[in-house]
């Protein structure tokens, strides 16, 4: 998802000191962790005379207005994502926008919702290295790489009933992880 | 904190069904087609003083009576296009042409379903209620003297359904073994206490009922807001909205796989069975009575819902993927349930066809099964996401892409995780059942609009008007 | 550093857009229907740089009016937003831009505004750096493995819970050579290719031994 706001250039410095301090703090990046279904997300602002100005014949923009932008690659739908944010990340995501114009809180979420769609844009190209993993496959094929690799370092010289015992207490060590990959549910 | 406390439901506007379970034991759903708006406008109105209400009963009537409307069945009834256009674009479209969200593809697929469902034939859903067979059918004659005055409304199809008898008892089992019907939600203003379990977990460990608009058009939401209704007001309020299901059980099929894999199982059959559900087929939930069931649990209302997932993160003692986890996560995904608490339905269900006891044989190509009813303020958010999301997939369990065991559209793949343990008095390896077929297959259903006593009264007159 | 996150770059980058009025089709159009048409699986041109993770290209056309009080305003360029996550360090990447899909770079920034073409190596990756925008705040869920490291890992995952099912309840001699067995085909196994939409992963019916 992309999204972009103008905002007020006298609030930009704020807000680069609010995302410092969320950048230090991590509070909010673990909730976005604990929610588990961003892969990558950033907030770029581009102040209003900081638009990449190439050539002399190029013309200079010549703007009123900041703008945030905010790019996200998430897991689920649409609606999924902005009910979860809307429910349990509500004050970060005030925190990040109320500076935005217009922007009319993430609660209740019908109003957010309908600002979202003003302000985002869509992407022309999209790639992932892993289109059948989500954020939490990932994280759990890691673990049971991991895991793995500690297992084989000391089991296979093992008598079997040993092994057999080893293999299970490594298998309950990653059994949450197994969940197979595939293509996601239909958008939306 | 939003605040939703100020809660007055008017019982009496509001249809029962949408209030409370009745507990009857038999039921038949009349589907129909609506003819003439006029004449269908006057069934309606004759139907009207029959229908029962959220009421509190000072003794429980013999027979009850509710009805409901598909989009089509509104269009027949001639509603105002603009109000027609303000109601959810899902209710719009019913639920066949949900069908990719909804996983209804394949062996669950339109082209399997009954006619009346598959051709979306149902203008409007009847349902009566009766503590007996000849109740059942004296109530039922009478909806069928109204239609034959009024010629409103022709009988499409009967469905019948009836709880399943033991020991000559009816009982609140369906058809694999297992009792339902634990775990509706509490919501504010509805008649009863919150029954610990059943509502919103609360930072503190207290359970508070859910709000209202979770569950009724014209109350505040969880998100404290009203829920997108259709307009007037007047036509939404006190109404819901109802998703209806007919799902056919493959008894034989579940019966073969849980005796094959229970021999392999090292805790037993009855407990693998247990593990697919996260309830004994008793009705004792694993995470209370993890080895055995326990009827002193199942009987008290305060301890058969009351528990979390909170100190079972690794799904030892209820696997992640259990049916009654999936449904409802509770606490299962951090964040003290918030991410469930709009994800709640409430279920409505009766079997239909014979039922066989464990141990005879069983032909899977009879017609038996469970007849699925949910009540929500929005499908999108409410049952199709729970469709779409936990039963159907599995990643915000972190179970990838693996699907519900017991209903999961799995078409002889997928798989479901039994896990296992590594505590030292009760180590157990984690289990793994695979090439998982259809135990239930969707036969039909739509979804449904449950009008208000007001609303019904405005329908019958020509009176909606969206201004 | 706002742009990395352990050992993820985060690259955000404005070209802007050629305006050439003459033009029938003009340059955000071509643009557009390029990436169209462009690949999103192992054959994307990201897959050849295998160390993005994910990647997206956008032309903004404009930024957006949110309505009274706020102010109208407009840009005078159309700009190619280019994002992208990978491992490593930026010139390494543009670099392997440059070097591995010269085609795809020359058609998508041919487009842009000051492109100076890849005949220089040097003149393009400071080209770029001229158009990169810092990122104020970058958040990465995985952030301390890189992409082959991570496919490989989502092929073991998969292997290993078919592994699991096809031996639970075994002795405990055959499981363990059967292990063994496992272990071996996992480690000739071909690395995953990256972007691979295609049944890449062992399925039920593949026999395992």
């Amino acid at each position: 998802m992309n999204a972009v706001t103008p905002m007020k250039p006298w609030k930009t410095p704020l807000l680069r000191v609010l995302f410092f301090v969320v950048g230090t703090i991590k509070w909010f990046q673990s909730g976005l962790k604990d929610l588990s279904f961003i892969h990558f997300a950033r907030w770029v602002i581009v102040r209003r005379d900081q638009f990449p100005h190439v050539k002399a014949e190029q013309p200079r923009e010549d703007l009123r207005y900041d703008y945030l932008f905010f790019f996200s690659n998430f897991n689920g739908t649409w609606n999924q994502y902005i009910d979860a944010f809307s429910a349990v990340l509500s004050s970060g995501l005030n925190a990040i926008w109320s500076g935005s114009e217009k922007f009319p809180g993430s609660v209740p979420v019908t109003p957010f919702k309908d600002y979202i769609r003003v302000v985002q844009f869509d992407t022309d190209y999209y790639y992932n290295c892993y289109p059948k993993a989500t954020t939490n496959d990932v994280k759990a094929a890691l673990r049971v790489q991991d895991e793995l690799d500690e297992f084989r370092k000391t089991s296979q010289t093992l008598p079997p009933e040993q092994f057999k015992k080893a293999f299970q207490e490594f298998l309950v060590k990653v059994q949450a992880d197994l969940g197979s990959t595939g293509v996601a549910p239909v958008g939306t | 904190m939003i605040r939703t406390d100020n809660t007055k439901i008017d019982v009496s506007d509001i249809q029962g069904f949408a209030l409370k379970g009745y507990s009857f034991p038999h039921a038949r759903f009349l589907l129909l087609e609506l003819l003439d708006c006029k004449d269908a406008q006057k069934f309606i109105l004759e139907l009207l003083p029959y229908i029962t209400t959220g009421v509190r009963w000072a003794h429980k009537p013999s027979t009850t009576l509710n009805v409901a409307f598909t989009y089509k069945g509104l269009e027949k009834l001639k509603l105002p296009l603009v109000t027609l256009l303000s109601f959810p674009d899902e209710f719009q479209q019913g639920m066949k042409a949900r069908g990719d969200i909804l996983y209804d593809t394949g062996n669950n697929g339109p082209h399997r379903w009954e006619p009346v469902w598959r051709d979306e034939q149902v203008h409007m859903w009847a349902a009566v209620y009766a503590n007996s067979p000849e109740t059942l059918d004296e109530a039922c004659a009478r909806v069928r003297q109204f239609m034959d005055n009024t010629k409103g409304a022709r009988l499409l199809q009967p469905q019948d359904a009836c709880a399943i008898y033991l020991n000559g008892v009816a009982t609140p089992n369906e058809h694999f073994g297992y009792r339902d019907g634990f775990g509706n939600p509490d919501f504010k203003g509805a008649e009863r206490e919150c029954v610990p379990g059943q509502g919103k977990l609360m930072e503190n460990g207290s359970w508070e009922a859910l709000a209202t608009g979770e569950f009724l058009l014209g109350y505040a939401d969880e998100a404290g807001e009203l829920p997108v209704a259709p307009i007037p007001h007047l036509l939404a309020r006190n109404g819901t909205f109802m998703v209806y299901r007919k799902m056919h059980q493959n008894v034989g099929a579940f019966r073969n796989y849980l005796n094959q894999k229970g021999q392999q199982y090292q805790g037993g059959k009855d407990k693998l069975a247990a593990k697919f559900v996260g309830r004994w087929q008793d009705g004792t939930p694993l995470e209370l009575s993890p080895d055995h069931p326990d009827q002193d649990i199942v009987k008290d209302d305060n301890q058969n819902t009351n528990f979390t997932y909170g100190n079972d993160l690794d799904g030892s003692r209820c696997p992640i993927g259990a049916h009654i986890r999936r449904a409802n996560p509770r606490d299962a995904f951090g964040f003290t349930g918030q991410l469930a608490n709009r994800r709640r339905i409430m279920r409505r269900g009766l079997p239909y066809g014979r039922y066989v006891p464990d141990g005879e044989p069983v032909d899977d190509q009879e017609d038996r099964g469970i007849i699925f009813m949910a009540l929500n303020a929005s499908f999108f958010r409410q049952f199709e996401f729970v469709q779409q999301q936990w039963i159907e997939y599995g990643n915000d369990a972190h179970q990838g892409n693996d699907k519900d065991l017991l209903i999961g559209n799995h078409d002889g793949r997928g798989k479901f995780v039994v896990q296992g343990s590594n505590d030292p008095r009760n180590p157990a390896a984690p289990f793994i059942c695979a090439k998982l077929p259809n135990f239930v297959e969707l036969r039909g259903g739509d979804y449904f609009f449950m009008p208000s006593l007001t609303a019904l009264q405005l329908m019958g007159s020509g009176a909606v008007d969206p201004r | 550093m706002a742009n990395e996150s352990g050992q993820v770059y985060g690259l955000t980058i404005l070209s802007p857009i050629k305006e050439e009025q003459r033009l029938d089709i003009d340059h955000a159009t071509q643009l557009r229907w390029y990436l169209c048409s462009l690949p999103k699986d192992h054959t994307s041109p990201f897959a050849k740089i295998n160390s993005t993770y994910l990647a997206r290209l956008v032309v903004l056309d404009d930024v957006v009016f949110v309505g009274h009080p706020a102010c109208e305003e407009h840009l005078k360029s159309r700009y190619l937003i280019f994002e992208t996550n990978f491992d490593g360090d930026l010139d390494g990447y543009l670099t392997r831009m440059a070097k591995e899909v010269p085609e795809f770079v020359d058609k998508v920034w041919q487009h842009c505004v000051g492109y100076p073409g890849l005949n220089n190596r040097h003149e393009f990756i400071r080209y770029m750096k001229q158009c990169q925008v810092t990122t104020t705040f970058f958040f990465a869920d995985v952030n301390d493995h890189t992409v082959q490291q991570t496919l490989t890992a989502l092929q073991t995952q998969s292997a290993l819970a078919h592994f699991v099912e096809k031996t639970q309840g075994k002795p405990p001699e055959e499981l363990q050579k059967l292990f063994g067995t496992f272990l071996s085909h996992l480690d000739a196994a071909k690395p995953p290719l990256p972007g691979d939409r295609g049944e890449k992963f062992p399925s039920e019916d593949r026999p395992h031994d």
